[in-house]
């Protein structure tokens, strides 16, 4: 009889590649391997709470933006960014519920360290022009990373970045209007640009993660074709579309040895410090424990708004 | 409490001649909450004219593993515009006459 379930599972394993090679979408209802179901909710948890994280360094300038018309775009990108966070949340949950976590689960993970948010949400953003470089590079590398997953493997999630990803293209116009507007600027704009280019560019190549992609995670997502595109040609592509309009506004890279390598076609620079990743994946990052401490007074107080919608429910069932 | 948050399948109808259209799920506690939500996460910027949630169990579906149900005749050309457009443009032109379109010569004439 265990040979016989064993032998059923191994054929429902070479039927779910041959799918996965055919290029077939895989929906929450399909029979999946057990490390394609674990390593896809782990992967969507984190891109979904570092969508909310990502809103904590924005939301510090709503308050302070230079003008009204800011204020608006920037409120609605953080509400953007929240929704990115709900829709993400919604697909991961359908994946988890054979894994015995619920949407709470997910949740609470970020509190108990389980669950990670991406590196750059992470950093301290000092000045308004941190908030003009957050939207045009930060969300273009995003953007980079997250249009090379529109035909990922798994269906649910394909169809929620395809949102995710118009939702972007607004933010890094929107980004690229500050920026411009301070390069084009007075002298002192132009230095507040510069700095904060400076300050963000070796999270900017973290964001992509190292270049050798061996962790287990990693292999089962390109196996799987999750991703097809590695973390360094992602790099590449981000530096193909960046690098020539950064060098256009006059600004420099913090990075005197970054050039075109004209016979491997490639982009040379100076690897990033990548011990500071893995400090930041254990929340040891410059702000790690102050924005999960954001993020733990507001869950806790919204509590109630959460605890009165299922209530008001329990009323009108009756 | 016993009342657990439930999934709502959203379907948003952008003007009174498009067909609802599915464009993903919330969580909410009530149909009116489910309403709202879809609202906020789906029509922050585009206009639309009606909302459908539909709790997600009541939604009854077809199978993906099930092909068979979706199984068909290999050659459907018979049915298709596909089938018939091609040769009678050709022996139109004997005529000096263009093949009628239903777009172009039927919906905008």
């Amino acid at each position: 009889m265990t040979e016989l379930i064993q032998r059923t599972d191994e054929q429902r394993l070479a039927e779910f590649m041959a799918r996965i090679e055919r290029g077939e979408k895989i929906e929450a209802t399909d029979w999946m391997p057990d490390e394609y179901r674990i390593t896809l909710v782990k992967f969507m948890q984190m891109h979904a709470l570092s969508e909310v994280m990502g809103a904590l360094p924005e939301k510090e300038w709503v308050p302070k933006a230079p003008t009204l018309a800011r204020k608006l775009s920037l409120m609605a990108k953080v509400q953007d960014e929240m929704g990115h966070g709900q829709l993400i949340l919604r697909v991961a949950e359908d994946l988890a519920v054979p894994l015995g976590k619920n949407r709470e689960d997910l949740v609470n993970e970020l509190f108990t360290g389980q669950a990670k948010f991406h590196n750059v949400f992470h950093m301290p953003a000092p000045t308004w022009a941190d908030a003009g470089i957050i939207g045009w590079l930060v969300d273009g590398a995003a953007v980079v990373s997250q249009a090379a997953l529109l035909d990922s493997s798994y269906g649910p999630y394909a169809r929620v970045l395809q949102r995710v990803c118009a939702e972007e293209g607004f933010h890094i116009q929107h980004g690229e209007s500050i920026c411009l507007a301070l390069a084009e600027g007075t002298p002192a704009q132009r230095q507040m640009l510069q700095e904060a280019l400076t300050r963000w560019w070796e999270s900017l190549l973290l964001f992509f993660g190292p270049a050798e992609t061996t962790s287990a995670s990693a292999t089962i997502l390109l196996k799987y074709r999750f991703r097809t595109k590695t973390n360094e040609e992602l790099r590449q592509k981000f530096f193909s579309k960046y690098v020539p309009r950064i060098w256009s506004l006059g600004l420099t890279l913090p990075d005197p040895d970054f050039r075109w390598n004209e016979s491997t076609q490639l982009w040379e620079y100076t690897a990033p410090d990548w011990s500071k990743l893995k400090a930041i994946a254990r929340n040891e990052g410059p702000l790690s424990q102050y924005r999960l401490g954001l993020r733990r007074i507001s869950y806790e107080q919204t509590r109630w708004v959460r605890e009165a919608l299922l209530g008001g429910s329990s009323a009108r069932a009756v | 409490m016993g009342v657990e948050y439930r999934i709502f399948e959203v379907f948003i109808q952008k003007d009174h001649g498009s067909p609802h259209v599915w464009v993903g799920s919330v969580d909410a506690g009530s149909p009116d909450d489910a309403l709202l939500l879809a609202r906020e996460s789906f029509l922050r910027r585009d206009p639309a004219v009606s909302i459908w949630v539909v709790e997600q169990h009541r939604i009854h579906r077809t199978d993906y593993e099930d092909r068979d149900f979706f199984a068909r005749e290999s050659d459907k050309t018979y049915r298709m515009l596909s089938g018939y457009n091609k040769a009678n443009a050709e022996r139109w032109r004997k005529y000096k006459k263009n093949l009628l379109d239903l777009e172009k010569d039927f919906v905008k004439d």
